[in-house]
């Protein structure tokens, strides 16, 4: 798959590099059980630092996408949830709107219970 | 051209060599000839002198008529294949395209390539090649059939024997090689290549790479085949063969997962277990990258080929990434979505070039 990072935007490389990946689950470019290109590998096709790529690893370990074994690099998930995920990356543009409208997290909540019918 | 045309008149040489010692021959020579040899060296079958020397005659002829429509066959499809310059791409307009089903006019592209018509012509020139080779073979064979038989029964009519005189008939096959080097080298053939691809839309600042695992189930399984068919042997047989099992086994481990990376460095396949390097194309050696459609017998089979002016990782028929390289060769690799590589690809050469 693709993967591309914009070292002049605002958001970390290493979520840019999260969100490619979550991208690639949510349109199905990477099915469960596929390997990702290890750390290392990854680091160099970016031209990035090997802890950027680490980093946004262990965040996709962290939110149940990827398991990351020893001499296995970085595989996706079989119960990684393609459906599931993009609810997540809903909510998360919302929360980041909300912020830069500088709600709180009450507010916020408030917001998604009056969203429902 | 002309080296085809020369090709198939060397065809037609055994058969006047046939022909012109009936002249001197006929007259000395017994009515029935020794056809057939046993494994004494003893003669067991006779025929009759004029009747071989006929069908020796008529296969020669046939063989001759082949050879000369393969030479135009073959002498069209190469017009087709090189192109009017000989450089540039082929155009379909040079002609040699009859038989051309009406369905096929899609693959015309905007430039006027009909790159399906090219490879259609690319295949027959090989078969008629082939042909025209084996017409020479078969002519030749003829000749050396009718001198061994011939020269035999003028040594010793009552008893004939075969002997050294076997080698007429394997100077004979030989001429087909002769016809071979005679029709020269296969001009390159122009492979059909799909059109351009777009490059990727890439701002100044974004950094881009593409990463895939190709699966080789086939490579896979047939070295752990040998590999097992190897370890079977081991067990009966001497047990040094335990080592060489390993070699099919680290083959197919190795091979069975490779890694193709595209990136501002250009294109590298790696082996997935020990990451072997197995090919590595820096980015200022490609010249442009497309999409086609691999056919395996196109581009040498299966597996990793190399042929004159290109080179290809083929692990199945099907859409595959080409690589057009600034020394004019090619390399493919069989992918299952070349489009996002060629179009990085093409999107990094273009910021290089500025």
């Amino acid at each position: 798959m693709l993967f591309r990072v914009d070292v002049a935007a605002a958001e970390p490389l290493a979520d840019q590099i999260a969100a490619q990946v979550r991208g690639g689950i949510m349109r199905g470019d990477l099915s469960a059980g596929e390997r990702l290109p290890s750390a290392r590998e990854l680091a160099e096709v970016l031209d990035v630092n090997l802890h950027t790529v680490l980093r946004a690893y262990a965040q996709l370990r962290d939110e149940e996408l990827i398991e990351l074994r020893r001499g296995r690099g970085a595989v996706v998930r079989g119960d990684a949830d393609a459906t599931r995920l993009r609810l997540v990356e809903l909510a998360r543009q919302f929360v980041r709107e909300a912020r830069r409208q500088g709600l709180e997290e009450a507010e916020m909540l408030a917001i998604v219970k009056e969203a429902q019918p | 051209m002309r080296r085809l045309w020369a090709a198939a008149v060397l065809v037609w040489l055994p058969v006047a060599v046939t022909a012109a010692t009936w002249g001197s021959w006929s007259g000395r020579l017994p009515a029935r000839v020794a056809t057939h040899w046993g494994p004494s060296g003893a003669p067991d079958r006779f025929s009759s002198t004029e009747g071989f020397w006929t069908t020796m005659v008529v296969i020669g002829v046939v063989a001759g008529v082949v050879a000369v429509v393969a030479a135009v066959v073959a002498a069209r499809a190469e017009r087709l294949t090189r192109g009017a310059d000989g450089t540039g791409p082929p155009r379909a307009a040079d002609g040699g395209t009859e038989g051309r089903d009406v369905g096929r006019g899609a693959s015309r592209t905007d430039d006027g390539v009909d790159r399906e018509a090219i490879g259609v012509a690319a295949r027959r020139l090989s078969n008629a090649r082939f042909l025209l080779v084996g017409a020479g073979a078969a002519s030749g064979a003829t000749a050396g059939m009718w001198a061994a038989t011939a020269t035999a029964a003028l040594a010793d009519p009552v008893e004939p024997r075969l002997g050294w005189r076997f080698l007429y008939f394997a100077a004979g096959l030989a001429w087909g090689l002769v016809v071979w080097l005679a029709a020269g080298r296969v001009s390159r053939p122009v492979l059909p290549v799909g059109p351009a691809v777009n490059p990727l839309a890439l701002g100044p600042t974004e950094r881009a790479g593409f990463s895939t695992t190709l699966r080789a189930p086939l490579i896979a399984g047939v070295t752990l085949a040998s590999a097992v068919l190897v370890m079977v042997l081991a067990l009966t047989g001497p047990p040094a063969l335990w080592f060489v099992a390993l070699i099919p086994l680290a083959a197919g481990l190795a091979f069975g997962r490779i890694r193709v990376t595209a990136d501002r460095r250009g294109l590298r396949l790696v082996t997935g277990l020990f990451g072997v390097p197995v090919k590595r194309i820096p980015l200022g050696d490609i010249a442009g990258a497309e999409v086609a459609e691999i056919d395996p017998m196109a581009w040498g089979g299966w597996g990793y080929r190399v042929t004159p002016g290109r080179s290809a990782l083929v692990l199945r028929a099907g859409p595959g990434l080409v690589l057009q390289l600034r020394d004019g060769r090619r390399f493919a690799v069989t992918l299952d979505d070349p489009q996002t590589p060629a179009a990085l690809l093409n999107a990094l050469l273009n910021r290089v070039a500025g």
